[in-house]
């Protein structure tokens, strides 16, 4: 709460991939020894994935019996996935889960994160605020099986089921409460100097909220809006259970169509796997100076 | 404080075109989900019947490849009934078994749908299954059931159920392996642990397992507890009336543990999946492995299929009752949504469905998958084309050998199945004393049952 | 500020969220509660049973290793994820050539779906298929560890696993904290002659303490949440003994269909994550109020 939120660095981009001044003195050998630890690190994390593709281009019985044999290797496994997935179908269907869910998400939860932060009362309401907050955190620790069957009936009640809206309401709860807790964190340190101008320029309420404020915290929103979208991208309890037309599958659903009760296809597992996570990792690699800059921006404050 | 709202402003005017342009994009994909909601829910959400339109759903989520009998009916039957149609899909199995539940709750089942009998057992208590017995009394469809097929199925006088598949189970084994280290197929249990003993000291694995995600992987072992009595004391136990950590039991799980002890189970049996554990075998990595006649098929593909034979499972000297058991009894069932009978173009599908099933030509697209029929239809098999599968028709057929009513598991509820699975691998990893497992299925019978 | 805010427009603001999350996240955790106190089986009603099914869980042992595999995960989390994580952050900060490539790269594994985490992970640790076993055989280790499947280290391997997926996360968090350090304490700080160490004993890590507050509760509410990967991994097997508090309430509630004792199971994750991670965000508070 202490660290003052500095507006500056977001729009000087000159320090985007920097922050550390570092000395003349510290190159040299130094820097060789802690680069190759970086380089050897990142790799380690990495080698399980990229042990994963080399699997996809296995066969399945070799991936079972002799993973470590690169002898056969084979176009198959995507052959089968492309076969068996309607990819085109899922990545249009889970793109339109991802955007209207995540855009609504967000808008709701800025508007709530802001009246709980930024409005004061005359009477001094901090205390339904700080409630208020707290309620909506309370959801970070609600594991997603126990949400499953009431979510199902309400979708029903709400005759909803067999619509993207089905899962596109739970989605949105589901990211509420993280996404307070990061505008919450960034807006209660926003300084207060910029809406104290808008004041006095006149500003209404909404206008403060939209036209003011929220420009600010693009960094923020961005960020939130990518980690949102990697959850729903990846979200697999409730689209397995909440839909049940195949036009309507999504990405997530793809690796689990090829196990069988009896048979499980891992090599088509696996490239179905890399076939969902290379788009991913394309726009992570994409968005990740937002990422940084979002979290710089407030999100630890 | 001066210069700050300065870069404020400037962002601002910059992004709040962003920002509406945004919101617009929100409202306009919000309208465009909304109508095609209501585009899909004429179809989706409560079928709309004038087509005959009725779903099936499964347990294999990609039924052409996971279960191709079924998908070749659906096929068939599609074919042959211009004026319905079936509509095929499923999930993973235990993601099946929980939409389903889910379903039920809410009065929302699909027309026709496997599921595991202990849940069909819940949902006819609810009401939420047709009784089939009016369709079987039409057109003696009735008559082409073994009894035994259909007595599991039943509950408070209504046929819930009709069999899916039939589970022959038991042990397939790998005849030039055994041969190489000068092993007959075993007969006793005496001459399954020496067998075991051989193979391991040859480097050779035993029985291939594997309990991740596959805990109900333990067919053979299932027999086993019906040749220490299962069958005769199952009731007293579920009532109270006997224990299931009794004596005889115990000597069954102490037999297991000398398995275990013999090195008979691969080391990495509680990560492999069932599926890893058949690809060892197939691979001619393991000289036996548990399953069932549904591998058949795969097995003959394998190098390993010329030299399968299929052997039901060892007989002990300190049995109770019957030995020579070879389990031959109906799997999970179909069952049927109440609310079928509602809608009489449903009902009138269903019914054709069911008929066609299980006529001789339905059978015959089970048998052409290596998949024994359910009804009394008398196969024709290619016995050397599928010696496998004729292999395994074989035993269950042998002479002076019957079949249990019923798999132990499949007449308890779900909890004390899940703790009969989780006894057997508990055992057979050395993770559970035989002492131990038999007082945990008890434990879980006394507060689930 | 005053005489911009009226009732009418706070819940106007607050209204779309809190509806849908009341409805689709408090609701069910009613929901819940309310079956935690019935024989349900999922389908049909099964009568009212008082507190029978929270008494189970005192003799249920299963649920107590649960409970412990928590603990090591969240041990785990705590001691190896979070400074593991701040050190690769500060690895990766800037004086590396590429370190924004290394920095998105090590992000990946946060963003593959979990249930993938531990189907990649079978692979590596698997004892007898799997990756770092055969490294063990190829350097001339005898040793085969059984990392996944048997009886003792399953639940640290599944910690492991769960650092491995988050290290990215918990390092982007960190990177970012790192770069709000004021830039003219750090200059005037290495100007002084402070050697790295002594910037990051002194300067860095006491300037931090807030990001280390977030990442902590953060990871506390993850832990509480970890299913997929247990799933997938080892099925919580043998017999249970690598489950976790998520994964042996989906065991209990759609496996074994005891569904009134699984949503108790439901209920006791939630207040014990709660509690967590409500401990979490106070010791941050106080924290911030003692400077």
């Amino acid at each position: 709460m202490s660290t003052h939120v500095d507006v500056r660095p977001k729009t000087t981009p000159p320090s985007a991939d920097k922050d550390v001044p570092h000395s003349p003195r510290r190159r040299g050998r130094g820097r060789i020894i802690v680069s190759a630890a970086a380089y050897l690190i990142t790799f380690v994390i990495l080698f399980p994935l990229l042990w994963i593709m080399l699997l996809s281009f296995q066969t399945n019985d070799n991936i079972l019996n002799h993973p470590f044999s690169l002898s056969q290797l084979t176009l198959d496994n995507y052959r089968q996935a492309l076969d068996t997935l309607n990819l085109l179908v899922m990545y249009k269907n889970t793109l339109i889960l991802a955007v209207v869910s995540v855009t609504i998400g967000l808008v709701i939860s800025y508007l709530a994160a802001f009246a709980l932060t930024r409005m004061v009362f005359r009477g001094g309401r901090r205390r339904t605020q700080n409630t208020l907050r707290f309620y909506f955190l309370a959801g970070l620790a609600v594991p997603v099986y126990i949400l499953l069957f009431p979510v199902y009936r309400l979708d029903i009640s709400f005759g909803l089921f067999g619509t993207y809206l089905a899962l596109i309401l739970p989605y949105i709860a589901v990211t509420i409460p993280f996404n307070i807790l990061l505008l919450t964190g960034f807006l209660r340190d926003f300084p207060e100097e910029i809406e104290q101008a808008a004041v006095m320029d006149g500003v209404g309420l909404w206008r403060m909220a939209w036209k003011v404020v929220f420009p600010l915290m693009r960094p923020v929103v961005a960020t939130l809006a990518i980690l949102n979208v990697i959850y729903v991208w990846n979200e697999f309890p409730f689209a397995v259970t909440l839909i049940n037309d195949p036009n309507m599958t999504t990405v997530s659903l793809g690796v689990s169509q090829f196990q069988g009760v009896y048979s499980v296809n891992y090599g088509a597992m696996m490239a179905s796997a890399t076939l969902v996570l290379l788009p991913q990792l394309a726009i992570y690699a994409a968005f990740q100076k937002q990422v940084i800059a979002g979290m710089t921006a407030g999100a630890v404050r | 404080m001066a210069t700050t709202p300065q870069p404020a402003h400037r962002t601002s005017r910059r992004t709040s075109g962003i920002s509406r342009r945004l919101l617009l994009t929100a409202t306009a994909s919000a309208l465009f989900v909304t109508a095609t909601a209501c585009g899909s829910a004429v179809n989706t959400a409560d079928g709309s019947s004038a087509d005959g339109l009725i779903t099936l759903s499964m347990h294999n989520p990609d039924s052409r490849t996971q279960d191709p009998a079924t998908w070749q009916m659906v096929q068939e039957f599609n074919k042959q009934h211009p004026d319905m149609k079936i509509r095929l899909e499923g999930q993973p199995v235990d993601q099946h078994e929980q939409r389903m539940t889910i379903a039920a709750q809410s009065g929302t089942l699909p027309e026709i749908f496997w599921v595991y009998d202990s849940l069909a057992k819940t949902m006819v208590k609810s009401d939420d299954l047709l009784d089939l017995s009016p369709i079987l009394a039409e057109n003696g469809l009735k008559s082409k059931f073994a009894p035994s097929m259909l007595a599991g199925f039943r509950q408070d006088g209504v046929q819930y159920g009709l069999p899916y598949q039939a589970l022959v189970t038991g042990f397939y084994y790998n005849k030039a392996l055994l041969d190489e280290h000068g092993i007959a197929v075993p007969e006793t249990f005496e001459d399954l642990l020496a067998a075991v003993k051989k193979l391991k000291a040859a480097g050779v694995a035993p029985i291939a397992q594997g309990a991740n995600n596959s805990a109900f992987s333990v067919w053979a072992f299932l027999t086993m507890l019906d040749r220490f009595g299962y069958e005769a004391k199952y009731p007293d136990i579920l009532s109270g009336k006997a224990r299931y950590d009794n004596a005889d039991f115990l000597r069954l799980y102490r037999h297991v543990e000398e398995l275990a002890e013999a090195g008979a189970f691969p080391s990495n049996m509680n990560t492999q999946t069932y599926a890893q554990a058949v690809a060892s075998y197939t691979d001619g990595k393991a000289a036996f492995l548990d399953a069932g006649v549904w591998e058949a098929a795969k097995i003959q593909k394998s190098a390993v299929g010329k030299d399968t034979g299929f052997w039901a499972g060892p007989t002990f000297s300190d049995g109770v009752g019957e030995q020579k058991l070879v389990m031959n009894v109906p799997s999970a069932p179909f069952v049927v949504s109440a609310k079928v009978k509602e809608d009489k173009k449903k009902y009138a599908a269903v019914k054709a469905f069911i008929q066609f099933y299980y006529s001789d030509a339905g059978q015959k697209i089970l048998v052409d998958n290596a998949q024994p029929p359910v009804t009394t239809y008398q196969p024709q098999v290619d016995t050397a084309k599928n010696s496998v599968f004729a292999a395994v028709l074989a035993e269950a057929s042998k002479s002076g050998w019957k079949s249990p009513k019923a798999q132990p598991d499949l007449v308890v509820s779900a909890a004390t199945a899940s703790a009969m699975y989780d006894s057997f691998y508990g055992v057979m990893g050395g993770s559970l004393s035989p002492e131990q497992a038999v007082k945990n299925v008890q434990k879980t019978i006394e507060s689930a049952e | 500020m005053n005489w911009l805010t009226t009732r009418r427009s706070f819940a106007l603001m607050v209204a779309p969220a809190l509806i849908v999350y009341s409805l689709y996240m408090i609701y069910p955790i009613l929901y819940s509660l309310y079956y935690s106190f019935t024989r349900f089986d999922g389908v049909s009603a099964g009568g009212f049973a008082g507190l029978d099914n929270y008494r189970q869980m005192a003799h249920d042992d299963a649920f107590w290793t649960s409970m412990r595999n928590t603990g090591v995960v969240l041990g785990i989390a705590l001691f190896l994820l979070v400074p593991l994580g701040f050190l690769l952050a500060i690895l990766l900060s800037g004086r590396v050539k590429g370190s924004g490539a290394l920095r998105a790269l090590v992000f990946a594994p946060a963003i593959i779906a979990p249930i993938l985490v531990g189907l990649i992970w079978i692979f590596i640790l698997d004892p007898k298929i799997g990756l770092v076993n055969a490294f063990l055989l190829a350097i001339g280790v005898p040793a085969q560890p059984q990392w996944i499947g048997g009886p003792t280290l399953s639940p640290y391997s599944i910690g492991l696993v769960y650092l491995w997926q988050q290290i990215g996360f918990v390092l982007t968090i960190f990177y970012a904290g790192l770069r709000m350090l004021p830039r003219d304490v750090m200059e005037a700080s290495s100007l002084d002659g402070a050697g790295r160490w002594q910037q990051l004993r002194y300067i860095q890590i006491p300037m931090m303490r807030e990001t280390f507050g977030i990442v902590t509760a953060l990871v506390v509410t993850g832990v509480f949440k970890v299913f997929e990967l247990v799933y997938a991994l080892t099925g919580g097997g043998p017999v249970h003994l690598s489950e976790v508090m998520v994964s042996y309430m989906y065991h209990i509630t759609f496996t074994t269909q005891q569904y009134g004792y699984g949503m108790a199971l439901a209920v006791v994750v939630f207040v014990v994550g709660a509690l967590a991670s409500a401990a979490t965000f106070l010791g941050n508070r106080r924290k911030g109020e003692v400077r």
